[in-house]
């Protein structure tokens, strides 16, 4: 297993925000967390981070336990909804900052950035500000930074929520070509219930802190605390509506 | 009739415009055209034409240029300070200060008036000062004249410490603020989920942000510094003087043949500051527009 955590638990004073939480991840796949706001799916990801320390539990990267290691030991990235590019920087040196941050020799930086800009179609954008882009190309860029130091994990705590619909879309798609090519490992939480779906090659629902991760798709369709059984019955009954008005 | 609203709000507009012509521009205007004609001559109770003997006397005398230049380093000096002693702050104690205690204390040197923190470090500082009292009563020195000239001297020492203790907190305020505002703490989480260490992080994407961020009202700083009068005429050397000093004391000369060059230093130094004045804020809307 690529990832593997082990009854990880957090409290805050009286409030006990992750339970005993256990999940397992393969490499080169995407598990995606449904969760309603304030049910832990935050807290869980700046755990695995190291942004936040657990009380107890421990993770695993790969066989090795990284519970103790500092954030930026870690090789796991985490992405905000916001996109959070460095004002001061270009959309290239935005994306060159981990690479620099590595020390890596300028000609590999200059190759590795231009073809990250032209997957992400932002060859023409390279030398623009973040205040210059559209939310679509920002949240672009915040992908190509992340993906281009190769992280172990990708963490994505609701990347699109700030995107109108289409763009979403786009990005949603646009993601999983990424996830593809890049050979990505991730965990994303959500709200969106479509998004889960879509996006997960495994897919999980976290509730007042405790997260349960499905053997398959089915599964957690069928699993009435997801919502998605009320969501069918609903579009089912305005379907008879209309049908019943015909 | 009813008026509506874009139009009350129109002459809202121009009445503020008005307001602001009448209030500081033209009052500005007059004193400068009038310091101007002073300078050639054309008005003044002993003038008698336009003349540019003034500005000849002015520009060929090393009074002006040397006060320029000294106030210009003393400017220089005491911003870089308060501006590196705010950041080193601000980017490393911030914790601290944002304990309410400490953050109200911030507040409380803003009250003080230049004159007030002058004569604070002439009692603290001068041969005859606090300090100098109790260096005596430990053994550090035998006399008052063995305390180290830190008042009136050359490298303006006193100036150069009240500029700072004045600057730095309103700095310390203002990059507190630009941290938030600007989200630096969650841009800082990134740099260090990228790979950074935390102080790297600080260095590569905070330090920069406040620098650039802070670039105007810096540089603003650096003006209205070197046209301070009060902490200057208190812990100022004779000469050379910084610039208000000197302006002012020609101004003030009983040889009233002495004025008019007074008033050509006014000039000079008004035309460099609003030069200078004018470059930043053109520079800045530039910027705003090519991004």
């Amino acid at each position: 297993m690529h990832l593997e955590i082990e009854k990880i638990s957090k409290s805050y004073g009286n409030e006990e925000v992750i339970k005993d939480l256990s999940l397992q991840l393969e490499a080169n796949k995407t598990l995606s967390i449904l969760g309603k706001s304030g049910c832990g799916k935050t807290t869980m990801l700046k755990i695995i981070a190291g942004l936040t320390k657990p009380d107890n539990g421990s993770i695993k990267m790969a066989g090795k336990d990284i519970s103790d290691l500092s954030p930026e030991k870690r090789g796991i990235v985490y992405l905000y909804q916001e996109d959070l590019l460095f004002p001061h920087l270009n959309v290239f040196e935005n994306i060159a900052f981990g690479l620099r941050i590595r020390k890596e020799n300028e000609a590999d930086i200059n190759r590795k950035v231009n073809e990250m800009l032209l997957f992400l179609e932002l060859e023409k954008q390279a030398q623009r500000m973040p205040h210059e882009l559209s939310g679509g190309q920002r949240q672009r860029v915040s992908f190509g930074r992340a993906i281009i130091i190769n992280p172990s994990i990708l963490l994505l705590d609701e990347p699109f929520g700030s995107l109108d619909s289409g763009t979403r879309q786009r990005m949603q798609h646009l993601f999983k070509d990424m996830a593809d090519k890049f050979q990505i490992t991730s965990l994303l939480v959500t709200h969106d219930l479509k998004e889960a779906i879509l996006m997960g090659d495994q897919i999980g629902f976290m509730k007042k802190g405790r997260l349960q991760v499905y053997n398959s798709r089915d599964e957690f369709i069928n699993d009435p605390q997801t919502g998605v059984q009320s969501e069918l019955h609903f579009w089912e009954g305005l379907k008879n509506e209309k049908t019943e008005q015909l | 009739m009813k008026i509506s609203e874009p139009m009350l709000l129109k002459n809202r507009g121009n009445i503020g415009i008005l307001l602001f012509f009448g209030v500081i521009i033209m009052p500005f205007a007059i004193a400068f055209l009038y310091a101007l004609l002073y300078s050639f001559g054309l008005v003044g109770i002993l003038n008698d034409g336009f003349t540019i003997a003034y500005w000849l006397t002015v520009l060929s005398a090393p009074q002006l240029g040397y006060s320029f230049l000294y106030s210009a380093l003393i400017a220089a000096v005491s911003v870089i300070f308060s501006v590196g002693l705010s950041l080193f702050t601000v980017l490393y104690l911030k914790k601290a200060l944002n304990k309410p205690f400490i953050n109200f204390m911030l507040y409380m040197p803003l009250a003080i008036p230049g004159i007030v923190s002058a004569f604070f470090t002439y009692q603290l500082f001068a041969r005859t000062g606090f300090f100098s009292r109790l260096s005596y009563q430990l053994g550090i020195i035998t006399e008052a004249a063995s305390f180290p000239d830190l008042i009136n001297d050359q490298f303006a020492f006193g100036i150069i410490l009240t500029f700072i203790s004045l600057l730095a907190p309103f700095f310390i305020l203002f990059y507190l603020n630009l941290y938030k505002n600007e989200n630096l703490e969650a841009l800082e989480r990134v740099a260090i989920s990228l790979g950074a260490n935390p102080k790297l992080a600080t260095l590569k994407v905070s330090l920069p942000i406040l620098l650039k961020k802070s670039q105007t009202v810096v540089l603003l700083y650096f003006i209205f510094l070197l046209g301070a009068y009060e902490v200057p005429l208190i812990l100022g050397q004779e000469s050379p003087q910084m610039l208000s000093v000197l302006i002012l004391q020609e101004l003030r000369q009983f040889d009233l043949n002495k004025i008019p060059e007074g008033y050509t230093m006014a000039v000079i130094y008004t035309s460099v500051v609003s030069l200078i004045t004018f470059f930043i804020f053109r520079s800045q809307k530039n910027k705003v527009i090519h991004g």
